[in-house]
């Protein structure tokens, strides 16, 4: 029967799952975000450097293609911890630029339509709803890095053989790890920038500057200072640091901040996004 | 069975403002379902917090608010998957067109996808934005927000659908179709209703019970159905023929009647008599009724009474004070 011939009943059917729930939002940010002519263009741009890693992989792991030229350039191809820290150092470019697009959009047009009553008079928690977000994010971010780096190390141990992996296992650790904690941050920051501004572009610009002038800001410490503590400032030195050091091939100077001070640091940065979360995201305004 | 709305000295703080003051009561006990209370107040009374509390949003400084049994603080979700919320101001996702915007909100409170997209059609039809359902909300008219924030709160079929300033900003066409819905929410689909409203006509229209808050406290409760019937006892009577034995009939009825000359007639009819009896009476004598009304304490009179502008009731004889004229309906042969 046609819906408005039938009248309205009361639903009395079944209910689905917490689990199930809780993906309704990321399932439907998801939907609303791959129809972005921008969101795709910058997936399919963030495609380009696994794919040019894929092909140096092959031609360093085809030594027959490599005859005519000498061993300074059969060095260059060698795939190690330097190769994967710069395809993670590209992907990260990505990764940071997509979550500036797609984050602001995800809590500010709650907070600005006053749609958070709606959400928390469901069966649904703040955190909850922050972790709903974060999944859409981390789905989206996920595309660009783990997922690729895990296909390009794959491709290498394929192609290289078990000595290869023997050598070099702890690199897909260290690309999922390192890769999680940078898609964490960034999706933390895109978040708590969208739930602290309602307007989309400032948010977005805000996660731009949380990463890049964060980073011009920690150079200006160090250099007033004459120290390197201020690197504890720049989230994209201490994700580097902590890549390099899973993967074996960290050399810090005396003065730099040590790995477990980085490694704080960062956890610091990730509290300090829950916590603006944690201020903002209310389903009432008190005013005290 | 659990009441609708049980608050147990419940105190709730914002800052260091104290706004609920320990409130004690028990609403909508008959536990059938479909019955609708009214909350009432002047601005500040603490009407909002206590429905935010209700909905988990505010944490008690002591005491408790149940919801069909659930305590409201510590079993959050228990409760919100009972009821359904359709707040005061704008709420809703501009960018979504309503059909999406219901089909997630019944998604989110536990409907499966293919009920909610179903369900979300006909409720939308149900509130007469069947034709626009396919629009972005954000290019709705302010009575049709309305009318998609009713939809947004029982497409999912609650046990009780919490409804604030429900007619704020619609025209009188639109607010009488949305006192039609709520009347159909709680009649036919029985529906459990708060009503939170500053306009008291509609309160009075849709409500079973009413409760009436002041600066954090309770300073009624009333059954406006007990009220309505216990109204309907007092009679005043014009009579045109002989009434001679009418005080004699009248007592046969166990109702007592007081003669006033000239036909006028004051009767107080005992508990279980309804007025019909009357018109039985007087047509056995071949009695002509010119008039007959009933007092009727209206809602703003309790309301007024409550929070303490007016004294009493006029016309209330178990309180002294000033009698005005009795507000009276005239009840009309056609209407009987």
């Amino acid at each position: 029967m046609a819906v408005y011939k039938r009248g309205y009943q009361r639903y009395e059917g079944t209910r689905t799952t917490a689990w199930e729930r809780l993906m309704v939002l990321p399932r439907y940010s998801w939907s609303r975000l791959i129809t972005q002519r921008l969101v795709i263009a910058v997936l399919m741009m963030s495609a380009f450097w696994p794919l040019l890693c894929a092909i140096f992989i092959y031609i360093a792991n085809h030594g027959e293609l490599l005859a005519g030229f000498g061993q300074g350039f059969q060095r260059f191809l060698a795939v190690d911890g330097n190769f994967f820290r710069v395809f993670m150092s590209v992907q990260s470019v990505f990764a940071i630029a997509l979550a500036a697009m797609t984050g602001p959009g995800l809590i500010a047009p709650d907070l600005a339509n006053n749609a958070l009553p709606l959400y928390f008079s469901r069966p649904m928690s703040r955190w909850e709803y922050v972790l709903a977000r974060l999944m859409v994010l981390g789905g989206m971010l996920s595309a660009v890095t783990w997922i690729p780096g895990l296909l390009i190390y794959g491709m290498q141990v394929g192609m290289a053989g078990s000595d290869w992996f023997s050598k070099y296992w702890n690199l897909g650790l260290a690309v999922f790890v390192g890769f999680l904690m940078l898609v964490l941050l960034t999706s933390l920051v895109a978040l708590a920038s969208s739930a602290w501004v309602k307007w989309r572009v400032v948010a977005g610009a805000l996660v731009l500057g949380f990463f890049f002038v964060l980073a011009g800001a920690a150079q200006m410490m160090n250099a007033i200072f004459r120290d390197k503590a201020g690197s504890l400032l720049n989230p994209i030195y201490l994700l580097e640091r902590l890549w390099m050091s899973m993967m074996g091939i960290d050399s810090p100077s005396e003065s730099e901040p040590g790995l477990v001070q980085c490694v704080f640091a960062l956890l610091g940065l990730c509290g300090l996004m829950l916590l603006v979360l944690e201020r903002k995201l209310r389903p009432v305004e008190v005013v005290k | 069975m659990a009441p609708v709305l049980e608050l147990d000295n419940l105190r709730v703080q914002l800052g260091r403002r104290e706004i609920l003051k320990g409130l004690s009561c028990r609403l909508g006990v008959s536990g059938e379902g479909g019955r609708a209370i009214g909350l009432l107040g002047p601005n500040g009374a603490g009407k909002s917090t206590l429905i935010q509390t209700m909905l988990g949003f505010h944490v008690p400084l002591s005491g408790s608010a149940k919801l069909f049994g659930y305590d409201c603080h510590r079993n959050p979700k228990e409760v919100r998957a009972r009821l359904g919320y359709m707040p005061e101001n704008d709420s809703f996702i501009a960018e979504m067109t309503a059909v999406s915007f219901l089909r997630m909100m019944g998604e989110l409170s536990g409907m499966p996808r293919g009920a909610a997209l179903e369900k979300a059609h006909e409720t939308l039809f149900h509130v007469g934005l069947g034709e626009a359902r396919y629009r972005k909300l954000g290019t709705y008219s302010l009575g049709m927000k309305q009318m998609a924030k009713l939809a947004q709160a029982i497409i999912h079929g609650p046990d009780l659908v919490i409804l604030d300033e429900p007619t704020n900003g619609l025209d009188p066409a639109a607010r009488l179709r949305m006192l039609t819905l709520i009347h159909e929410i709680k009649a036919t689909h029985k529906m459990n209703v708060l009503l939170c409203s500053h306009l008291l006509h509609d309160v009075e229209e849709t409500c079973d019970e009413v409760l009436i808050l002041k600066d954090g406290l309770i300073v009624h409760h009333a059954n406006l159905e007990e009220e309505r019937r216990s109204n309907r006892r007092f009679v005043e009577l014009e009579l045109a023929g002989a009434t001679g034995g009418f005080a004699a009939a009248l007592s046969t009825l166990g109702a007592a009647g007081v003669d006033e000359g000239e036909g006028r007639w004051r009767i107080v009819l005992p508990p279980g008599v309804e007025i019909a009896a009357l018109w039985r009476l007087a047509a056995e004598r071949q009695l002509q009724v010119r008039k007959l009304t009933y007092r009727r304490d209206t809602l703003e009179e309790i309301f007024l009474k409550a929070v303490g502008h007016i004294r009493a009731t006029p016309g209330d004889a178990t309180k002294p004070p000033p009698l005005p004229e009795p507000a009276v309906a005239e009840v009309t042969h056609g209407r009987l």
